[in-house]
């Protein structure tokens, strides 16, 4: 492929994709400008957020790389299948996403502390960052595997899709997930 | 290509897991100062409501065009057609397709941005988002390009799979940054 055509190909083949990402980047926005109003009941839950969606995109984005090269590799085959390196690829992004979530609360609460700052509680922390972290984990592993799957077998090089996929999933079902979780120990506490 | 082979064709959940984790680790604490940052903005973010909308977005797209780049770049590795090589035409045909498709998006960003805003009843002149989207966002794309560059190198050198740490690496930096960037510009620009 000379540079020209290549240059034509990434753009044509990303840009929808993009743009999708785009759309979504800008609802999860809106979503975002809601929070800004739980943030009174929470001290401190702002700084979290970039930090919560930043290990979406790292956990799922690695998983997301990892299976396009193993599809180019021709090491794991585009469908559903209890094949050995697909269930240790998604087990282990499982256990990073979770594990994550736990530090990055406890990290966010020990940040807020040395600044000084106004914080709510360590548990409020835990609870919110375990009931999104598990809840967007598992639509970010299916959607993964279900998008990178579908677009492998259409013809799409699965390298262009794996990073729109996983910051428009992981920034909507995040902030959707984290107003979810924000909400639900807002009641209980 | 070095002693490679190993990490190249690791599937082992236990160490992707203890690849990752340690790394993930670093770079939460990376991002809280953009988490910080965020918190500090929170007067000109609800001044100006459309950039909160705009900050999600901003930030996705930057690290979306490092991770392509990453993605690709790696891929090329382990097919064995990556040269680091400043004569390869089609690493700087990769380069100019990211920065092209920074300069659609972003615009469009900013387009999208002033549609909602005057949707949801908060104006900001739609030349002042164009010009924060664009400087922000082309900044942006050139420090994801360059960390793209400069993290597959290091993972190859190191012989690490680049998938287990490009990406994470790229989208961080580019988190950091990207949100740093676009509040400094946002503040310059609205005389904050």
């Amino acid at each position: 492929m000379s540079a020209r055509e290549e240059f034509v190909s990434i753009y044509r083949e990303t840009l929808p994709v993009l743009l999708i990402a785009l759309g979504g980047g800008l609802a999860s926005g809106v979503i975002l400008e809601n929070l800004l109003a739980s943030v009174e009941r929470f001290p401190g839950l702002l700084v979290m957020v970039p930090v919560f969606l930043a290990t979406r995109g790292n956990v799922y984005g690695a998983l997301g790389g990892r299976l396009a090269s193993g599809l180019h590799q021709g090491l794991i085959e585009p469908r559903f299948s209890w094949d050995e390196r697909l269930v240790n690829a998604v087990v282990a992004s499982f256990v990073n996403g979770i594990g994550i979530s736990v530090v990055i609360a406890v990290l966010t609460r020990l940040a807020l502390a040395v600044l000084g700052w106004e914080s709510a509680a360590l548990w409020e922390f835990l609870a919110i960052m375990l009931v999104s972290g598990v809840l967007t984990s598992t639509v970010l592993i299916f959607g993964l595997l279900l998008v990178l799957f579908g677009g492998y077998k259409a013809g799409y090089d699965p390298d262009n899709l794996v990073g729109p996929i996983v910051t428009t999933l992981g920034d909507i079902f995040g902030m959707l997930f984290l107003v979810f979780a924000v909400t639900l120990v807002g009641v209980i506490a | 290509m070095p002693s490679t082979g190993d990490s190249l064709g690791s599937w082992s959940a236990r160490s992707i897991v203890v690849t990752m984790f340690p790394l993930l680790i670093v770079l939460s604490i990376i991002v809280l100062a953009a988490g910080i940052t965020l918190d500090r903005a929170e007067a000109l973010l609800e001044q100006y409501r459309v950039l909160a909308i705009m900050v999600p977005t901003m930030v996705g797209l930057g690290g979306n065009l490092g991770a392509i780049l990453s993605s690709r770049l790696s891929s090329r590795l382990h097919l064995g057609v990556a040269t680091f090589d400043v004569r390869d035409t089609g690493l700087w045909a990769n380069v100019a397709a990211i920065l092209a498709l920074a300069v659609t998006v972003f615009t469009v960003l900013a387009i999208g941005s002033y549609l909602l805003g005057l949707v949801l009843g908060f104006g900001v002149a739609l030349s002042t988002l164009l010009f924060i989207a664009l400087v922000s966002g082309l900044s942006i794309a050139v420090i994801a390009v360059v960390c793209s560059f400069g993290a597959t190198y290091a993972s190859y050198r190191l012989g690490i799979d680049p998938d287990d740490l490009t990406i994470p690496i790229v989208t961080n930096v580019v988190d950091v940054f990207g949100m740093l960037i676009f509040v400094g510009v946002s503040w310059v620009v609205l005389g904050f």
